[in-house]
């Protein structure tokens, strides 16, 4: 799949990326930041328009967002209800609308860029726990917009070397959420440790 | 256990992060030749002469399409583009899985 996404950038530009960024916004796991790198290269290479790219990606992640919200809004209730009641699906759908009214639009802001695998979740559960539409679109499009920036950017400058790049990437990505779970449950252990 | 993942991705990423001084990329089949030819350094001409292939000026075809339009496998062709670039003088290591598709 991999492959054949980028082979599909490479070969039809613009079109492909507003597609895979649409289609990657909604839930499927598509290398997205690479493809993003990529981009970037392309455009330092002259094969790219940049501010088509920009426009594009910018404009195919917030429809998939959007498409993800709206099945949360309109359907993710009864989705929920009729196929995963036996895997304790009411049970994630409320925690799903905790977390909505918890982190509110800064989740759905740093969803779309700092841990962008869990972009489509917040979609579907800012959806499901009716955030005010119009307040999920301004954080949507702030977000999308900074991950935009960033990705193609980085490609921009570092258009030799983009697959070292993503790697580095996706293992900074990954060490930031553990070091996060990491300070999360120390503080949990102090304050129980204190009110012992 | 969150501890020892922070680490583990935190030094791996710092590899990663010294192969983009190191190292060259390796070829993969999504790639045109005018982008590995950009990312290492060479006029394409001498990648395109490698393969067999008339150059193009804007030529954005991935080289599964090309190997798909010579009838052999994508492999063979990636194989033709790394001997050119040995011959060329780049003789940087590729990292390991560098080699396939």
């Amino acid at each position: 799949m991999r492959e054949w996404v980028l082979a599909a950038l490479s070969q039809y530009g613009s079109p492909a990326l507003f597609a895979v960024m649409t289609v990657s916004s909604i839930g499927a796991p598509l290398p997205v930041t690479l493809l993003l790198i990529v981009t970037g290269s392309l455009i330092s290479l002259g094969v790219m328009n940049l501010w088509w790219a920009i426009g594009l990606a910018i404009a195919g992640s917030v429809l998939g967002d959007q498409i993800g919200y709206a099945i949360g809004r309109w359907g993710g209730t009864a989705l929920v209800s009729r196929f995963g009641p036996a895997r304790g699906a009411s049970e994630r759908l409320a925690k799903a609308e905790a977390q909505m009214r918890r982190w509110g639009g800064l989740g759905v802001f740093f969803s779309r860029w700092l841990v962008s695998p869990l972009g489509p979740w917040f979609n579907f559960a800012s959806g499901i726990a009716e955030y005010p539409w119009a307040r999920f679109v301004f954080w949507d499009v702030a977000g999308e917009v900074v991950d935009t920036a960033i990705c193609l950017g980085l490609g921009y400058v570092f258009s030799d070397r983009v697959q070292a790049l993503d790697a580095a990437l996706g293992d900074f990505t990954w060490a930031l959420v553990a070091l996060l779970a990491a300070v999360w449950l120390g503080w949990k252990l102090w304050k129980a440790l204190r009110s012992h | 256990m969150a501890l020892a993942a922070t680490i583990t991705f935190g030094y791996r990423a710092s590899q990663h992060a010294r192969r983009l001084r190191l190292e060259n990329e390796p070829i993969r089949s999504w790639m045109s030749v005018p982008f590995i030819a950009h990312t290492h350094h060479v006029p394409p001409e001498t990648l395109y002469q490698a393969i067999g292939v008339e150059p193009h000026p804007h030529d954005r075809r991935p080289l599964r399409a090309i190997a798909r339009a010579q009838n052999r496998p994508a492999a063979a062709v990636i194989r033709d583009l790394e001997n050119a670039l040995v011959r060329a003088g780049h003789t940087h290591p590729a990292p390991p899985g560098g080699k396939g598709p």
